[in-house]
């Protein structure tokens, strides 16, 4: 089962691509060579923006991923042949969060 | 009188595998679980994710989680494999299975595992060794890999 969502923001970021609600982001920075993106109380860090899509069918997190993925998400879909792991901006994975006291750079590959 | 005619052939078809190299070790695939062997894709790594899980990739336009294959059966790597490929397979019980890509170092033959050769499964993943054409193959119970840990 999957649901086609609205509005996401995608970034690139540690390699990959994101997604998160572009309902949930209430700024965005450009920082050090990257970007800051604040959700709600916290913030995001990405090394790229690709913009905002709309209708990417999100599928649920299988159980295969949460078993050897500890992060908590909300779904896989797929833009343009890459595949997304769109997050919860309530508690997004390590490698997205934003540290106040370091470069943007420091989950780059 | 085509029952057992009938139970033969689901027998035997239960009993057909992909066989595949991963590592130092072959390993059997159940046959039905298979959906396609393609050339090894890209993957695009997740931060802090287990080393069984090498990323996630795209195949027919669906998010694909890729596994290594030699890291799930803890077998010691092999020499660099001359035509690595990506065994996309269905995982889980059959009311939720899902897809699920298996990094291999080759895919061999397809063979025949007769439920009577198998040994010492774990009750996992491993669902048991077999002697296969002078070799011991491990023969993996898929189901068991969509399973919550």
């Amino acid at each position: 089962m999957s649901a086609p969502a609205s509005g996401l923001l995608l970034l690139r970021r540690a390699g990959g691509v994101w997604g998160v609600a572009s309902a949930a982001v209430v700024g965005l920075a450009a920082r050090g060579g990257g970007y800051r993106i604040s959700v709600g109380e916290s913030a995001l860090a990405a090394d790229e923006i690709l913009g905002v899509v709309d209708g990417l069918r999100v599928h649920p997190p299988a159980p295969v991923l949460r078993r050897f993925w500890p992060e908590a998400l909300d779904g896989l879909a797929v833009h343009g042949r890459m595949p997304v792991v769109v997050v919860d901006p309530r508690c997004p994975p390590a490698a997205l969060r934003f540290n106040e006291g370091e470069g943007v750079n420091e989950g780059r590959e | 009188m085509t029952e057992p005619l009938e139970t033969a052939e689901r027998t035997r078809r239960e009993g057909t595998h992909l066989l595949v190299r991963a590592g130092e070790y072959a390993c059997a695939l159940p046959l039905a679980a298979v959906r396609r062997v393609v050339r090894a894709v890209t993957v695009h790594p997740l931060p802090g994710a287990a080393g069984e899980l090498e990323g996630l990739a795209e195949f027919g336009g669906e998010p694909l989680p890729v596994l290594n294959l030699g890291r799930l059966v803890n077998s010691p790597p092999g020499a660099n494999p001359a035509f690595p490929v990506t065994v996309v397979v269905w995982v889980g019980p059959a009311g939720a299975r899902e897809m699920v890509g298996l990094n291999a170092d080759a895919a061999l033959e397809v063979v025949h595992v007769a439920d009577e050769s198998l040994v010492a499964g774990d009750g996992g993943l491993l669902l048991g060794e077999a002697p296969v054409g002078g070799e011991v193959v491990r023969v993996l119970n898929l189901e068991a890999l969509g399973r919550e840990a």
